[in-house]
């Protein structure tokens, strides 16, 4: 319900995982081989530092007005999970980097 | 039912295939995932248009493997039982042999032998598989003390070495287990070389122990930590 919708968008920013197979990550790769896809989901309404509040008041002020601007910090990785290798549907092994997230932040 | 699976797009023919449960296995478990990509990627990585990977480099990613995975994950990936070619052929390109197992031309086997024994390490590895799956008719199993776990763990033991073996193609009636060698020109040494390959080819002892292991009928095995 409403509720429950409304508490998951106020959890704090923080890594998250999910078992997904190879083929549904749209990479391109068909392999029915699961890997753990970890990500960063949560709010920043707690992190906006100095920076945001002003560059709000700037625009605000219209001092800043055709730039596209973000004031408000975003919940996204800090650093990158070690490489995933698979074998595809056609018996051959691909490596993929920086699929996963190991750390997150509000940036 | 199989040919009907046999007409299908190969992404979605591998359902139910112990193979694929074991690579799932090892990738939701950070150190597997980590080693396993580690040997992937450098035995897959290609050095130039006649030197397809460095070998060396692959062995030793492999051995790293073997050595710091413990056996639930390992054993699982190289001794699943399979059902389907899709699945065997995924077990037999666990240590992709394109740069770990084949080669150009195919060394005799005793000269292999004699490779791996001026290797200390390789020498009692090949001494621990030849005592451990030593086929014998004083036991059930074909194996001494028939002890199935010894007989795996030494098997395991030789990949990343000279003598590295692997299934010799991705049959699913028959397991057939081999070091990438012949007995060809093996002049009057000629018996003694074919009674060595055949403790790889022709072994019931180590094929009863895959068997058994793809089977879940050895219950032996405690994971180890």
């Amino acid at each position: 319900g409403r509720r429950k919708r409304a508490r998951a968008r106020h959890k704090p920013c923080e890594l998250r995982q999910l078992q997904v197979s190879v083929s549904d990550l749209g990479l391109g790769y068909q392999s029915d081989e699961t890997v753990l896809f970890r990500y960063c989901s949560g709010t920043c309404e707690a992190a906006a530092r100095s920076y945001d509040l002003s560059l709000k008041s700037m625009r605000s002020r219209r001092k800043i007005r055709k730039e596209k601007v973000r004031a408000r910090p975003c919940c996204r990785p800090l650093s990158y999970d070690d490489d995933v290798s698979f074998l595809d549907a056609y018996n051959r092994y691909y490596t993929v980097n920086e699929l996963s997230a190991k750390e997150c932040g509000c940036v | 039912l199989a040919s009907i699976f046999s007409g299908m797009d190969p992404a979605t023919t591998s359902k139910s295939n112990h193979c694929l449960d074991a690579a799932k296995a090892c990738n939701l478990n950070d150190n597997c995932k980590r080693l396993r990509s580690g040997y992937i990627s450098t035995c897959s990585r290609e050095l130039s248009a006649t030197e397809p990977c460095s070998r060396r480099k692959c062995h030793k990613a492999l051995r790293q493997f073997f050595d710091r995975v413990p056996g639930e994950f390992t054993f699982r990936l190289l001794f699943c039982s399979c059902k389907d070619p899709a699945c065997a052929e995924r077990r037999r390109q666990t240590i992709v042999p394109s740069c770990s197992y084949e080669d150009k031309d195919k060394p005799n086997c005793l000269d292999l032998r004699g490779a791996c024994r001026a290797d200390h390490l390789c020498r009692s590895r090949l001494a621990d598989f030849h005592a451990n799956c030593q086929a014998t008719f004083q036991s059930l199993t074909s194996c001494p003390g028939d002890n199935f776990q010894a007989c795996l763990g030494s098997y395991v033991g030789l990949i990343g070495f000279d003598i590295t073996p692997n299934y010799v193609d991705a049959s699913t009636t028959s397991i057939t287990i081999s070091p990438w060698c012949s007995c060809k020109g093996s002049g009057n040494l000629e018996e003694e070389c074919e009674k060595f390959l055949r403790d790889f080819t022709e072994n019931p002892c180590l094929r009863n122990a895959i068997q058994a292991f793809g089977n879940g009928t050895d219950v032996s095995l405690a994971p180890k930590n």
